[in-house]
């Protein structure tokens, strides 16, 4: 192996220094990693997954399965990139996987000889029987010698993003097809976005030289699309997925010119490019030939072999054997010929095309026909090849074997949807099927390789694509663009190119005769001529027998043997081993190979990181937070503040105790004893406006609301379809024909939809407009003994004596010019009031009541004492309503009264509600000393046994400081609900068992006379 | 709410802003629209996301029967027939964030799905912001306003200057 | 992901909707006390395999109630409309 002086689309004035496994070297730019590590030497990439045989760099793209390195430390290392598309970089440390203590000697390459032992499906077979109880002493090492690359442990530091772009055509892959399909449907028009996975643009064209016709056309193509403003190259971005509604989910890596990315810049971003038209243009991929030690470190990709020349300019051999069954690797032998190879074809056909043979004579390369190669010869590297020909068996010397099944087409992202490629004979390979709407294929993928063709195919697909957006686009002008780039794109190495032309003929070269594939007649697919491992898939480690194997014991279906053997389940996915796999199967059944079918593909085609997957949305970002116009206030007035759903609220105040416990309970005394302030700013608000919309409530809410005097609040409680209790909440009347409904935090969202829901389907006749509120108001409550006189010091102006605002009325004002309502309702049992402002004062009227209430002992409280005083008062919340209780449950029904024609009526009174086994609300009281209850425990009789679901279950506790005694809500059935009754409280998650009583669930004031009066 | 972060490239200002909402009736739509646009200064937007500019208010068409008038300052009191739909304040449930500066299309095509280059001036477009609904008008080349409820807009405040900040 | 034409606002996609469900059934009157025809209505769906009529409401936008035929196979979607048009 070595560098040449010629050849190749690296600046070799452009040194870059690199390390692969502690050793320092140097490559170019332009390189990737894999032609540097050939150009410095490297036979050994790797060690394989199960055998840790040596393995070499054997493919120049994403579906290398042998060269996986680990790049970066700390929270950047990320294992198992193939090197082949890894850009070198200035400072890139890599390092090799699955070896210790190196890659020359492996330990654990001791596995080869347990390789019997270590045949497909062997985990399923050992730790059986006898054995079984082995398996917890041998799980340790096996794991430890499981997978490939290690993953970092620590957080990744680099930064992600999604964004989303739009475009009319999208063309996936820039070699020929696509360069000319978006040349196409731009030059026609269109908004076109061009992809390519690799860091160059040209694809099949980079292993041609860059000095002929092919590379001449690519390099007028680029400046060519450079130009054009409605075109965007993006290189370095793999579309990995098809989606549906013609969305492609794109992953951009940057951070390319040196190894780590920019400060702030994106390591990756996810992009999500919806696309009125796609031209599928994704070229295909080489196949192996099968054969005894076809991994050794020296076999390689026919194509491959090319790439490194033509495109790196390193020589991987010196005696190099190209293996074929077809035309295109002539190619191959004829480049590596003239940098100076002793090149010898095996081409298992028996009479290859007259012309080949004749320009193969020319270029000094050796054909031999009718001639199969068996087996590599050589341990830590190939030196020899052993060849069966009619004649007999040959050994020849050689340090490359480049290997040519003939070729897959990546038809993956056409299949992602659910098309199932088809298979043609004449090539003996799979081409996308019936795509969708608005989707095209053209080149290489669909089976074309000759290099006119191609071009045509991608000039009528963008054409087609373009034709396609125009019969859906809308006829607008488009907002003028940024200038067009100047820079070409890191596609073309040496931009100022003199032996371009002005007037580059962009018309298509000559028919290219060296790319046509005349197929080999029905070779591939048996079975091994000579002894030893033949790998089908390099990565995985399945041999050919593993695939007999797999049908000798039933798994013959292309998703039992893939999932029995594992093959095609790497990092590479099967892009080289699927379709020998298949046919090989096939042949093992005696079947057509269409008739055996391909495995089914989903995205993605090559890995993406699960960062890239997140973007920003992760820690703070995660999911948006809302706030009250008050938070800041709790902030600075030391609130624990506490995620719930959505919102920021405060749990408790840090003045009110040193922990939560200690602290809800002195909110709560306080409430209960002077006044608390509490911030309801997340309760959900709806404006319900129109002549029906009192008709409208009548129908939703369980108690009716259309006889609700102006000026006047009721507390309502809406079921589900299924009778189910929905939610509850207080609703006034604003005027006629205006409402202010208020709902539980949790179920706003919910609630405004189904509204909406009801009247867009169900009533579509009632004149009735709902609108959410909920940010317009400032929403706080004042509750307790002292609410009265400090509402009244707050707002002197206002009359808030009992006859001007009695217990569920309401009064209308203005705050700092702002709408102002106070309803007098209570939530927590004391005489209390809520005060509804216009959010921008609510923080304002918040330390306004503050001001006027601490001579009066005010003190704010958190949601912890907000729960502990409804569960002390006996109200239902959350907890009780929670999508499995009906209004007899809750102790509800008299709210229905004799109504009915409101949601949920009907369904609601079906049998299994009035079931007297039916779990019903009641209070419960702990009667033991230093015992307390828990949310969730179930409740026995005490004679009982504690198994199965017991008799119900408690919903919420808290500590009721009044009663000196923890009470708590529950759901109990009626046969055991006497009022007095003993139970026990079982909370196996901590192993407690507690006695309770059964009392009324108002603890407290049964005559509510505190909020009256 | 005073100007938000101001990187270099792109400058958040945020302010309150008063807005009224008209609803009208499904059966009686045309007449409420022929009540309506005189009163608002001149013709309704057709379709939803339009809008149409009178006497420096903005009108834009929220909903197929659902509008919004939009101001800095005090609006007027405009009263509807109940026959024909109804009107609410909708002053302060809403911040308006005006981003404007060269980094704009990058900055909104991380937050939001909307096609920048194919969004006229003085077109708005209804739609979701990290989960949040809001409304977005192109106001200039690099110009946009972004009306979001005011419970969620120093949140998305936050995501609009860590996302800018990635750009060079 | 879908792409959901919603008749005012466009091309959006999916995750810009709630989904409700089968459209195909029929709501009872308000004040209807057939209890089998709710019981049909909230609890008995044909879930084909095919076309499909279902509610979707465009929350991140219009917020309207539209009834879409998705093919529930392939998810092709047929057809977008209002569900006061769709259901007039």
């Amino acid at each position: 192996m070595k560098r040449l002086n010629k050849l190749g689309r690296i600046d070799r004035s452009q040194p870059v220094a690199f390390t692969f496994d502690g050793k320092a070297m140097t490559g170019f730019r332009g390189d990737s990693l894999a032609s540097a590590m050939l150009a410095n030497g490297v036979k050994i990439a790797g060690r394989s997954f199960k055998y840790h045989r040596p393995r070499g760099i054997y493919s120049a793209g994403p579906e290398e399965p042998n060269a996986l390195v680990t790049l970066g430390t700390g929270g950047r290392r990320e294992p198992n990139l193939p090197a082949t598309t890894v850009e070198l970089a200035d400072g890139l440390v890599a390092e090799s996987q699955n070896r210790w203590p190196s890659l020359k000697f492996d330990l654990q390459s001791i596995n080869s000889w347990f390789s019997p032992f270590l045949a497909a499906g062997f985990y399923y077979k050992t730790f059986m029987g006898p054995t079984r109880r082995s398996w917890m002493f041998y799980e340790h090492f096996i794991r430890k010698a499981a997978g490939l690359g290690r993953a970092g442990e620590q957080p990744d530091p680099d930064r992600y993003e999604v964004r989303h772009l739009f475009a009319d055509v999208a063309v996936v892959g820039a070699g020929p097809a696509g360069l000319a399909a978006a040349l196409a449907a731009a030059e026609a028009g269109a908004n076109v976005v061009l992809v390519e996975q690799d860091f160059m643009a040209g694809g099949y064209l980079l292993s041609e030289t860059q000095d002929g016709e092919a590379g001449a056309w690519l390099a007028g193509m680029l400046v060519r699309l450079a130009g054009m403003a409605n075109v965007s190259l993006m290189t370095r971005t793999s579309a990995f997925g098809t989606y549906d509604g013609n969305v492609l989910g794109l992953l951009e890596r940057h951070g390319s010119r040196s190894a780590d990315p920019k400060q702030g810049e994106a390591r990756q971003t996810l992009g999500l490019l919806r696309a009125k038209s796609i031209v599928y243009c994704t070229g295909s991929i080489e196949r192996p030939l099968t054969f005894a030690n076809n991994d050794r470190p020296g076999v390689m990709l026919a194509s491959a072999a090319r790439i490194y020349l033509n495109r790196y300019g390193v020589l991987v051999g010196k005696r190099v054997l190209v293996a074929a069954d077809n035309d295109s690797a002539y190619s191959a032998a004829f480049d590596l010929a003239a940098a100076g190879a002793q090149v010898t074809i095996a081409d298992s056909r028996t009479q290859p095309a007259p012309q080949l043979l004749e320009q193969a004579r020319r270029a000094g390369v050796a054909v031999r026909t009718k001639s199969t190669i068996a087996k590599a010869i050589g341990g830590q590297s190939v030196r020899a090849v052993l060849l069966v020909e009619p004649s007999g068996r040959v050994t020849l010397e050689s340090d490359l074997v480049a290997v040519s099944g003939g070729w897959s087409p990546t038809v993956h992202l056409t299949s992602h949807l659910g098309s199932k490629p088809v298979y043609r004979q004449d090539i003996r390979a799979f081409v996308p099927g019936k795509v969708g709407a608005g989707q095209f294929v053209a080149g290489a993928v669909t089976g074309s390789f000759i290099l006119g063709t191609v071009i045509d195919e991608g000039h009528r697909a963008g054409n087609e694509a373009f034709m396609f957006c125009d019969a859906t686009r809308s006829s607008r002008a488009r907002v003028q663009r940024d200038p067009p780039k100047t820079d070409a794109g890191p596609g073309v190495v040496g931009d100022e190119n003199p032996g371009l032309r002005e007037e580059s003929p962009l018309s298509p070269p000559p028919e290219d005769a060296r790319l046509s594939m005349q197929v080999s007649d029905g070779v591939g697919g048996k079975m091994t001529l000579a002894k030893g491992k033949a790998f089908v898939d390099l990565q995985m480690d399945v041999t050919v027998s593993d695939i007999a194997l797999a049908h000798q014991e039933g798994y013959r279906s292309v998703e039992h043997l893939k999932r029995y053997t594992t093959l095609g389940m790497g990092t590479d996915q099967g892009k080289t081993s699927n379709f020998y796999a298949l046919s090989a199967m096939a042949g093992l059944r005696g079947m057509a190979i269409p008739d055996v079918g391909t495995t089914t593909f989903r995205p993605p085609f090559t890995p993406v990181a699960v960062g890239a997957l997140a973007g920003l949305s992760h820690g703070q970002h995660y999911k948006p937070f809302r706030r009250t116009p008050i938070h800041d206030w709790h902030v600075s007035n030391d609130a624990e503040m506490l995620e719930t759903g959505l919102w920021m609220r405060p749990w408790f105040y840090h003045a009110s105790g040193h922990d939560v416990n200690e602290a809800y309970v002195a909110e709560m005394r306080n409430a209960r004893e002077a006044a608390g302030l509490m911030d309801i700013s997340t309760l959900g608000k709806i404006a319900v406006q129109g002549p029906d919309a009192a008709e409208f409530l009548d129908r939703v809410y369980v108690n009716g609301f259309a006889k609700l005097p102006v000026g006047r609040a009721r507390y309502g409680v809406m079921l589900r379809d299924d009778g189910i209790v929905f939610d509850d909440g207080t609703t006034t009347r604003v005027g006629d024909q205006h409402f202010f409904m208020t709902t539980s935090t949790a179920r706003a969202a919910d609630v405004m939809s189904r509204l909406e829901f009801l009247l867009d389907t169900a009533w579509p006749d009632l004149r009735v407009s709902v609108s959410s509120v909920s940010d317009e108001w400032a929403a706080m409550s004042v509750a307790g003994p002292k609410s009265r006189d400090i509402l009244a010091a707050a707002f002197p102006d206002l009359d808030v004596s009992n006859d001007a605002l009695p217990h569920m009325g309401l009064l209308e004002g203005r705050y700092r010019d702002k709408p102002l309502r106070i309803i007098r309702l209570s939530f927590s049992g004391e005489r209390a009031y809520e005060i509804y402002t216009g959010a921008s004062v609510g923080k304002e009227a918040w330390c306004r009541l503050m001001e006027a209430g601490t001579p009066f002992g005010l003190k704010p409280y958190g949601l912890e004492a907000l729960g502990a005083l409804r569960v002390e008062k006996g109200h239902v919340a959350g907890p009780e309503i929670d999508g499995r209780t009906t209004l007899d449950d809750l102790g509800l029904r008299r709210m229905a009264g004799k109504r009915s024609g409101f949601v949920g009526e009907v369904l609601g009174r079906r049998e299994a509600f009035s079931d007297p086994e039916r779990p019903r609300l009641v209070g419960l009281r702990c009667v033991e000393d230093g015992k307390r209850l828990r949310g969730g425990a179930i409740l026995f009789r005490p004679s009982e046994p504690v198994q199965g679901h017991g008799l119900g279950r408690i919903t919420s506790t808290t500590y009721s400081p009044t009663l000196d005694a923890w009470v708590g809500l529950g759901l109990l059935a009626s046969s055991a609900a006497q009022e007095g009754a003993e139970l026990i409280a079982h909370y196996p998650l901590k192993g407690e068992a507690v006695r309770a009583r059964v009392v009324s669930p108002t603890f407290l004031d049964p005559k509510g006379e505190w909020f009256h009066g | 709410m005073a100007n938000g972060s101001d990187q270099a490239g792109l400058g958040i200002a945020s302010q309150d802003c008063g807005i009224v909402q008209f609803d009208g009736w499904h059966d009686a739509r045309a007449r409420f629209e022929a009540d309506l646009a005189p009163r608002l200064g001149g013709h309704l937007p057709k379709k939803v996301g339009e809008t149409t500019y009178q006497h420096s208010k903005l009108v834009v068409r929220i909903a197929p029967r659902r509008f919004w008038l939009i101001s800095d300052g005090l609006l007027p009191p405009i009263d509807i027939d109940p026959e024909l739909g109804c009107m609410l304040q909708l002053g302060e449930g809403r911040v308006r964030l005006g981003l404007s500066g060269w980094k704009i299309k990058h900055v909104l095509e991380r937050c939001v799905v909307v096609d920048w280059d194919s969004l006229q001036e003085g077109e708005g477009v209804l739609v979701g912001f990290h989960h949040v609904p809001v409304l977005l008008l192109r106001t200039g080349s690099f110009q946009c306003d972004l009306f979001v409820p005011r419970s969620f807009a120093r949140s998305l405040v936050d995501w609009i200057s860590d996302v800018s900040s990635g750009v060079r | 992901m879908l792409q959901i034409k919603c008749p005012c606002c466009g091309p959006r996609d999916h995750d810009e909707f709630l989904y409700a469900g089968d459209a195909s059934v029929s709501r009872p009157a308000h004040n209807d006390a057939d209890f089998e025809r709710w019981y049909r209505y909230v609890f008995v769906r044909e879930n084909p395999a095919g076309a499909h009529r279902e509610y979707w409401q465009h929350v991140m936008g219009c917020r309207q109630w539209l009834i879409v035929e998705r093919n529930t196979v392939n998810h092709t979607i047929l057809s977008v409309n209002f569900s006061r048009e769709a259901l007039a």
